[in-house]
């Protein structure tokens, strides 16, 4: 056993099913809708599962909706529109994550969960900016209010930037920067998918730990052998593509895998993404799984 | 004063006309018919009379909501709305629990009253037993409400009609359609202050330009939940039937105004706030009014 402080951790989202009909009763009682009892199932699964460091589940939004509805200059259609200046315009998952903070133990951590500036910006129709630059420095410079807002809750503040692996522009150092540089408390960029062609660049970026889809593209490993580096590593151990639930012997597996590409520089092991899309009682299974797996390799 | 640039729907049930441009045709007046327990019919006869008679000299068109909070009441109110409300003469009914809402669909089928129906409502929570059965016993018309608990804005309105806020497969809109509904109406729903309650009435004509049917909300539901009107006696009643003048004035077409027994304020106050909206539509805009408008009533 490597005895040393690896924690297990979420990337984002976890499934939760928001019935309609529970918030239209609240809408005809006259009462405020109150979506804590989500938050509050998310943890309590994150939780029961054994994992460490947990996130508010993002269980109010897809993450692109999540973060343009409460950006001023954003307006929610099938997809967003950018109409205007992206302003920030206060907390959007702090509340969220205070909640998180009173559901949880002392010695539990939370991750507040950004989704990136650059896949923010590609996910949205700019009617606005007309200049994919200027409108991706824009959701960045929101972004980093709401990194500074969230870090006196949170231990580690993660952004999801999924669009990295389909492409990667020349600004992506820059717009990661403006959301991380003064930032008191750790920065991790979770990009999923096939990262292989971009690890180089993935090893420059202005962040403490980089966060990736190992369990499904296992050829990642081989990818960073040829780019070493001083980055934290977060290992995605179950896939979050796959209603099967892996063996803890197989994510053991995997983990002393990461020990021998990565050794000390592995510093959490979470899902490969976040868990929206499978079914409850698989994603809280996976987490389990990883859980146990975590401690047999690295400890409780 | 508004007109609309899209072309406006004008749907008739029985004699009444929703829809249409501002000023065109007067607006539809719910009133609304509470039974608390045991349903007293004799003094609702009373009521249900004053309306239609109101309605009647004033020219404003106005149709029973009823609401039915009990599976053993749903027939004896049916029984009681045809002997007492004109044959061809639109209703509608108002049932919050989603299996309740059920049966008294298929009472609703059994009685041929379904011509005549006002569906109260489609909503996010609308559950698959209701839409089974709307598809089998489908109602002439129904309201939608346009709840978004994800946005209280007019745009977070026009997302719930269009894709349901992710929280239904489909938009409100599309959901209507697939059941058969071709006549909708959409409640823009009043939220409580401090909840962007304005937000109900400024979606009117967001709403009305966008799609070009017939809006309108229950507005009078904000005035009942500012307590502090409380404080100043009957001021908190005058302000309740006034506050459906604001349904005319933001272009809309119908308004829930409340009890039922407010009729005999409430009719002749929005027949002149109508005539004051037709009376400008005509001169800047050339919208006649209706044959049946109380325009032509007063100053034939």
């Amino acid at each position: 056993m490597t005895a040393r402080c690896v924690t297990s951790s979420v990337v984002g989202s976890y499934p939760i099913v928001v019935p309609g009909s529970e918030l239209m009763a609240q809408y005809f009682a006259g009462e405020n809708v109150s979506w804590y009892p989500y938050i509050t199932d998310a943890v309590g699964d994150m939780t029961e599962a054994g994992i460490e460091v947990v996130s508010d589940g993002q269980t109010r939004d897809p993450f692109i909706q999540l973060f343009t509805r409460r950006l001023g200059g954003c307006r929610v259609r099938a997809r967003t529109e950018v109409v205007g200046p992206i302003v920030y315009r206060g907390g959007i998952t702090v509340d969220d994550v205070q909640v998180v903070r009173r559901l949880v133990s002392p010695s539990t951590k939370i991750v507040g969960v950004l989704s990136g500036p650059f896949t923010l910006m590609k996910s949205c129709i700019d009617l606005f900016y007309h200049d994919e630059r200027a409108c991706c420095l824009g959701f960045a410079e929101a972004l980093r209010q709401e990194a500074a807002a969230l870090s006196w809750f949170v231990d580690e503040v993660s952004i999801d930037e999924p669009w990295f692996a389909n492409e990667l522009p020349a600004y992506a150092e820059e717009a990661i920067g403006v959301i991380s540089e003064g930032l008191s408390c750790p920065m991790r960029l979770h990009v999923c998918g096939d990262v292989s062609r971009i690890v180089h660049r993935l090893v420059g970026m202005p962040v403490d730990v980089l966060s990736h889809e190992f369990k499904a593209s296992p050829k990642l490993f081989d990818a960073y052998l040829q780019y070493p580096s001083e980055m934290g590593m977060c290992i995605g151990s179950v896939r979050s593509d796959d209603v099967r639930v892996e063996s803890v012997e197989e994510v053991v597996a995997h983990l002393r895998r990461a020990e021998e590409v990565f050794g000390r520089r592995v510093v959490q092991v979470a899902p490969d993404c976040g868990q929206r899309m499978l079914p409850r009682e698989v994603a809280f299974a996976k987490l389990r799984c990883l859980q146990q797996a975590k401690e047999v390799v690295y400890g409780g | 004063m508004f007109s609309f640039t899209k072309p406006q729907h004008a749907f008739e049930l029985g004699s009444i006309t929703f829809g249409g441009q501002p000023g065109e045709h007067p607006t539809v007046l719910f009133g609304g018919l509470f039974f608390k327990g045991v349903p007293d019919f004799k003094t609702a006869s009373t009521h249900l009379a004053a309306m239609l008679k109101i309605g009647e000299e004033t020219g404003m068109p106005v149709v029973p909501d009823l609401f039915i909070r009990k599976e053993e009441y749903i027939d004896p109110i049916l029984s009681f709305l045809e002997q007492h409300l004109p044959e061809a003469h639109p209703f509608s009914v108002d049932i919050i629990e989603p299996s309740l809402k059920v049966k008294v669909l298929e009472s609703l089928h059994d009685h041929d009253l379904l011509a005549r129906t006002i569906y109260n409502s489609l909503h996010i929570g609308v559950t698959a037993p209701e839409r089974e059965t709307l598809k089998r016993c489908t109602p002439a018309m129904a309201l939608i409400v346009a709840f978004n608990p994800k946005d209280a804005s007019p745009d977070g309105r026009i997302e719930v009609l269009e894709n349901g806020a992710h929280l239904l497969d489909r938009g409100l809109l599309a959901v209507a359609s697939s059941l058969g509904i071709e006549k909708i109406l959409v409640d823009t729903a009043a939220l409580a202050p401090g909840e962007n309650s304005g937000a109900a009435l400024a979606s009117l004509p967001v709403v009305k330009e966008e799609y070009g049917l017939p809006v309108g909300c229950a507005i009078h539901n904000v005035v009942e939940k500012s307590k502090w009107l409380s404080r100043y006696g009957s001021v908190k009643a005058t302000v309740d039937v006034a506050s459906n003048a604001g349904v005319a004035l933001f272009g809309g077409d119908f308004a829930l105004f409340g009890p039922i027994e407010h009729a005999p304020v409430v009719v002749p106050l929005m027949a002149w706030f109508d005539m004051v909206v037709s009376e400008y539509a005509e001169a800047y805009f050339g919208v006649c009014p209706s044959e049946r408008h109380p325009r032509r009533v007063f100053y034939p």
